[in-house]
């Protein structure tokens, strides 16, 4: 499997970094996860091969982690943090909201396969608190119609 | 006047034969008396044959985990252990004993292995009759030591259940 | 040699200690005697700081530190036992406990559980945890490896055992904290060397063994160090027996006691490959052949046939008319017995083995050197390893189990050369893939003939091996078959010339026995050459042997085929599928056979003879790199004898007094080497070497024992100490002194076995675990002939 020449170039310079070749294996993932959509069989056994570990362990890592996904993902992942600052400024009660508008509970994904959404732990938006994230974007200091909005923009943008 | 205080004294003693005459008997009436056993009587705690119970699905309780056998201080229990499949279920969790055997030229009836169980598979019954005229038969295998089936789960299950359906307690034998 | 390191003082419990710098607190203290409780950390093993068990206290530190991640520092003052400390313990115990199924009734670990154990020491067997247990079905990974998911706690040690111990790492672990899961390589199933490594160390029930579990419990069985009889590597291997209807069953082997030079490893073959003892087709009772048909008969009919068939051959035709062929899997003592047999029973040499290694050549090339062998203890410590040839990872997994932990937890530099890309190529330093064949040139090569390089590889790449390799100092040189006859010489020079020592690389369990105890039709024990035996050997029962070199193997095949040799006796062996030899040769010739299975070579005798195997007798093996180790009874089948007292029968039935092959009990009218006194001559040379060492004189004829105070007599190398090998120590034994003559050494008879992991010659094929593994993880190759020894 060959990446596209951005990502090669970039794990090619991320391998200079370290004396072993295993210390890139983390940003890669990510990088991968972000080109292919999600960590495909055919994408770990890739990395698996550069960075010479076993299938087994990459897949170690990938449970890990939770921000990587072997499941491919909707095209906006909406992260709703129900940490304790964002707790005791609704943040549950947002993420209720995102579940009821979207019709999808926690790490799932809507049909036409737009959104997903997920339970997350702190963002580190505690000042804007209640936050979520969407892909890499973040949106802060939410409130009900205030996340409306945002996913009726989000709609917006994938249709056209 | 002596003969006064010799028939006094003679009342006296055939007065107590008299009670006792009317007093329920003392003596068991075994093996001539009534029941499976023949009119002998036991506490609760006597301490006879071993029995080998099933839970109330009718699985063996005995998981083979070999603690009656590690206790006993006549080393008279022999295990060999196997392991449940779905097809044959013979205890409630993975292993089952295969061979069950209690050697009663040895037993001493201390109860070791009773308290041993962890499952509250094996207990002491009230058999007592033991007497054989050859030691071998003394050697009581699994077969011989299992508790009998629940009345609904046994032989004329069909007959019983319907019995059960109807209201009426199981039977127990 | 590095300065050693410096001393750290602390202590402990009031105790003052030292400790050399860098120790860990845990192992400080065990050396110290207190013993603190840890279920993660494993000696030899990464550390993983997971159970929190090994929680002391120490002094200037705010909270309790975990002793097994910890240094010992100059001055520390360490408390390991204190209330706060118990309580912390406790509190960890009832964690663990909270999702544990505590089914020990049904749990295989039951009773050797280290969860138990400490359970009951720090009293958390009731829990604050009331709710309902997560419970998770069992899974079956491979056919030796199940997994209960609820029972594990989580240490880690299966997966660093999995990964830098064996190098294979086929388990991980998945999920974060509570999901944390150990995980097989292939989702739900294990694809590895099925060593059971991962299943000895658990602490607890997780990982239970396809082979032993729910079978017994640990209490119920009696426990035997004996050697494996497999490869020729020589581990101990614990046997787990118990009573059954036909004798004594083996249940399970591990050697979790550490004893043997092989620490806690074992292969699969030393673990689970016992089973062909008790496979159904397993020969119990004498077999002769009626009317073509092999039939069961009773042990004193067999052995007055052969006798009988035996004595006739000799009288008629003489001992050149007979043949012998010994086993790689037999003790010692029946390797010398059986040779012994056939030199003054039957009047031949013509006895021979299926020979795996160049044992005389490498004999002869050492001429007489002392000390530059290595044991298997050597190669765990050596600071550098050559490895010529072979694949030790298949063939020999100790010997690679050693070499992988000396590279992993000493920085042993190892240099691999090899025709193939082994596995050990990981591990290596240097590694050189060379043309198949040119092992040879390479030893030329390492002695300075340069020329040789060519057909070798890359000459380049060569010198600054062997500049290397030049400057090593305590290098260990293993050498597999490939190197053989004329070669050996070179490799012996340059190990001479950097003060090497070496190991020669043979493939069954007593191979080395075989060919220390004179299992050739040249050589007798101690590597005598039969034609020039002078001195004070001559003056032994050696003397009596026939001094005509007797035929080979393959040269007695070839003369049973042109009816000169009448009568073979073959014993734990089956050359009519090693060597794929015409089995209508055999047509005319009296053939007995004593196996354990009705092999291609049993199904052609005439008398076929139940055999006990090697965990079924008592005697020595001597494993590849010559140590000397004590087998114990351990199983039996009741209708089977050992080799050893068949071939005392057939002696005794043929009218031969059993006091001329055996040494024992002398009787009351004995001479005691004491009435004409040894300064005679004519005193019994063997009760005054008896006396000398201050050992008694067996009793019976059919105690290998007997005949090991005689081969610790007679065979050079063999005197080593006898207290400590019957206490179950390996003792490495050393080549005889030959002083500089040539050994006859046919190196173009040896066939290497060719096993792998999952096989172990015509034994293996018995195995019911080996065979599933094998159906289960690999495909065989379709050119892969039959093994067979």
């Amino acid at each position: 499997m060959r990446f596209s020449d951005q990502l090669e170039t970039r794990i090619a310079t991320m391998l200079t970094h370290y004396p072993v070749k295993r210390s890139i294996l983390v940003p890669t993932l990510l990088f991968v996860q972000d080109e292919v959509g999600y960590l495909s069989d055919e994408a770990i056994a890739e990395v698996a091969k550069r960075v010479e570990l076993t299938e087994l362990e990459v897949r170690n890592v990938i449970s890990y982690y939770s921000m990587l996904s072997l499941k491919p993902k909707g095209k906006f992942n909406i992260q709703v943090c129900t940490n304790i600052c964002c707790m005791i400024r609704g943040g549950e009660s947002i993420f209720d909201h995102c579940k009821k508008k979207l019709g999808i509970g926690h790490k799932m994904t809507t049909p036409d396969g737009l959104f997903s959404l997920e339970e997350v732990e702190c963002i580190g938006a505690c000042s804007w608190a209640p936050a979520m994230q969407v892909n890499y974007d973040f949106h802060e200091n939410l409130t009900a119609e205030k996340v409306d909005a945002i996913l009726d923009d989000y709609k917006r943008k994938a249709q056209q | 006047m002596p003969i006064l205080k010799n028939i006094a004294a003679i009342a006296k003693g055939m007065s107590i034969t008299l009670k006792e005459m009317f007093a329920p008997t003392v003596v068991e009436n075994y093996p001539d008396g009534p029941g499976p056993l023949k009119g002998a009587k036991f506490q609760e705690r006597f301490r006879g044959v071993h029995v080998l119970q099933r839970d109330e699905n009718g699985l063996e309780k005995c998981v083979a985990c070999f603690l009656c056998a590690a206790a006993c201080p006549s080393n008279c229990i022999y295990i060999e252990a196997a392991e449940n499949t779905a097809e044959n279920r013979i205890s409630g969790a993975e292993r089952y004993a295969k061979v069950y055997n209690i050697d009663y030229n040895r037993c001493i009836f201390c109860g070791y292995c009773v308290e041993a169980c962890p499952t509250d598979a094996i207990t002491h019954g009230h058999g007592f009759e033991l007497a054989t005229f050859n030691a071998s038969n003394l050697v009581y295998r699994k077969e011989q030591l299992l508790a009998p089936m629940p009345a609904h789960l046994g032989a004329n299950a069909v007959f019983n259940k319907a019995e059960i359906d109807k209201g009426m307690p199981a039977l127990t034998s | 040699m590095a300065d050693a390191p410096k001393l750290v003082n602390l202590t402990v419990d009031g105790k003052a200690i030292t400790a050399p710098a860098g120790t860990l607190l845990i192992d400080a203290c065990k050396n110290a005697g207190i013993e603190i409780p840890s279920f993660c950390y494993y000696p030899g093993l990464s550390v993983q700081g997971a159970c929190r068990m090994c929680l002391v206290k120490i002094e200037k530190m705010p909270k309790l530190q975990t002793s097994c991640t910890t240094v010992v520092g100059e001055g520390m003052v360490v408390t390991t036992e204190n209330d706060e400390i118990h309580q912390a313990r406790k509190s960890m115990l009832e964690l663990v406990l909270a999702n544990h199924p505590l089914d020990c009734p049904v749990c295989d670990a039951g009773g050797q559980c280290e969860l138990q154990d400490m359970t009951f020491t720090y009293g958390a067997a009731e829990s604050k945890f009331v709710d309902i247990k997560n419970h998770r079905d069992e899974q079956q990974w491979s056919p030796v490896v199940y997994f209960d998911r609820p029972r594990c706690i989580l240490c880690y040690r299966c997966v660093r055992v999995c990964g830098e111990g064996m190098d294979v790492w086929a388990l991980g672990i998945q999920q974060r904290g509570v999901s944390s899961v150990i995980a097989p390589n292939m989702e739900d199933h294990l694809e590895c060397e099925e060593c059971g490594m991962c299943i000895d160390i658990c602490p607890v029930g997780a990982l239970t063994s396809g082979a032993y579990r729910y079978k017994t419990r640990p209490w119920e069985m009696n426990h035997v160090a004996t050697v494996c009889t497999h490869c020729g590597d020589g581990c101990v291997t614990t046997l787990g027996v118990r009573r059954s209807d036909t004798g004594m069953e083996i249940m399970r082997g591990d050697n979790r006691d550490k004893s043997g030079i092989n620490g806690d490893f074992l292969c699969i073959k030393g673990r689970y490959a016992f089973d062909f003892s008790k496979e159904p087709e397993r020969i119990t009772v004498p077999l002769i052949r009626r009317n073509s048909k092999l039939e069961p008969a009773t042990w004193e009919a067999a052995f007055e046939l052969i006798a009988s068939k035996l004595k006739e051959v000799r009288d008629r035709d003489g001992g050149q008319a007979i043949g012998v062929i010994g086993s790689n899997r037999t003790t010692n003592e029946e390797n010398y017995l059986l040779q012994k047999f056939a030199r003054l029973v039957l009047a031949t040499n013509n006895i021979d083995h299926h020979r795996t290694a160049d044992y005389p050549g490498f004999v002869s090339a050492l001429a007489g050197t002392q000390n530059m062998t290595a044991s298997m203890r050597d190669v765990a410590s050596a600071p550098a390893i050559l490895l010529i040839g072979n694949d030790p990872t298949e063939q020999h997994p100790l010997l690679a189990w050693q070499i992988r932990n000396n590279v992993r937890l000493n920085k042993a530099r190892l240099y691999t050369v090899n025709s193939n890309q082994i596995k050990l190529r990981r591990q290596s330093t240097v590694f050189h893939l060379i043309s198949a064949g040119s092992e040879g040139a390479f030893a030329q090569f390492l002695v300075g003939n340069d020329s040789a390089a060519s057909s070798v590889g890359d000459p380049q790449a060569l010198n600054s091996l062997r500049d290397k390799l030049r400057g090593e100092q305590g290098l260990v040189i293993a050498f597999g078959s490939e190197i053989r006859g004329e070669h050996i010489k070179p490799l012996v020079q340059f190990a001479q010339s950097v003060g090497a020592k070496l190991i020669c690389l043979g493939d069954y369990a007593n191979s080395r026995g075989a060919a220390d105890m004179g299992l050739y039709p040249d050589l007798l024990p101690g590597y005598y050459p039969v034609s020039q035996l002078t001195g004070s050997k001559d003056e032994d029962w050696m003397g009596k042997a026939p001094k005509q070199p007797g035929l080979t193997l393959q040269e007695m095949f070839s003369a049973a085929a042109g009816g000169r040799l009448r009568a073979l006796y073959v014993v734990g062996s089956n050359p009519v599928a090693r060597y794929n030899l015409d089995p209508f040769a055999l047509k005319n010739t009296f053939t007995v056979v004593q196996d354990m299975f009705l092999t291609e070579t049993a199904t052609l005798a005439d008398v076929v003879l139940p055999a006990a195997n090697a965990y079924e007798k008592g005697g020595t093996f001597t494993n590849t790199c010559g140590d000397l180790q004590r087998l114990q009874k351990a199983g039996d089948v009741t209708t089977v004898k050992s080799d050893f007292e068949i071939i005392v029968r057939i002696a005794n039935a043929m009218g031969y007094d059993v006091h001329g092959l055996v040494p024992f009990a002398p009787g009351l009218r004995a001479d005691m080497g004491q009435t004409r006194g040894a300064e005679s001559g004519e005193a019994d040379r063997h009760k005054v070497w008896l006396t000398r060492q201050g050992i008694e004189p067996k009793l019976s004829p059919f105690d290998p024992l007997a005949l090991l105070d005689e081969i610790q007599r007679l065979v050079p190398g063999y005197e080593v100490s006898r207290l400590n090998l019957m206490a179950g120590n390996d003792q490495h034994t050393q080549v005889p002194d030959i002083g500089s003559g040539e050994l006859p050494s046919h190196p173009e008879l040896i066939v290497p076995s060719e096993d792998t992991l999952f096989t172990s010659g015509t034994l293996g094929r018995y195995s019911k675990t080996l065979n599933s593994v094998m159906e289960n993880d690999r495909a065989v190759p379709e050119d892969a002939g039959i093994p067979a020894d």
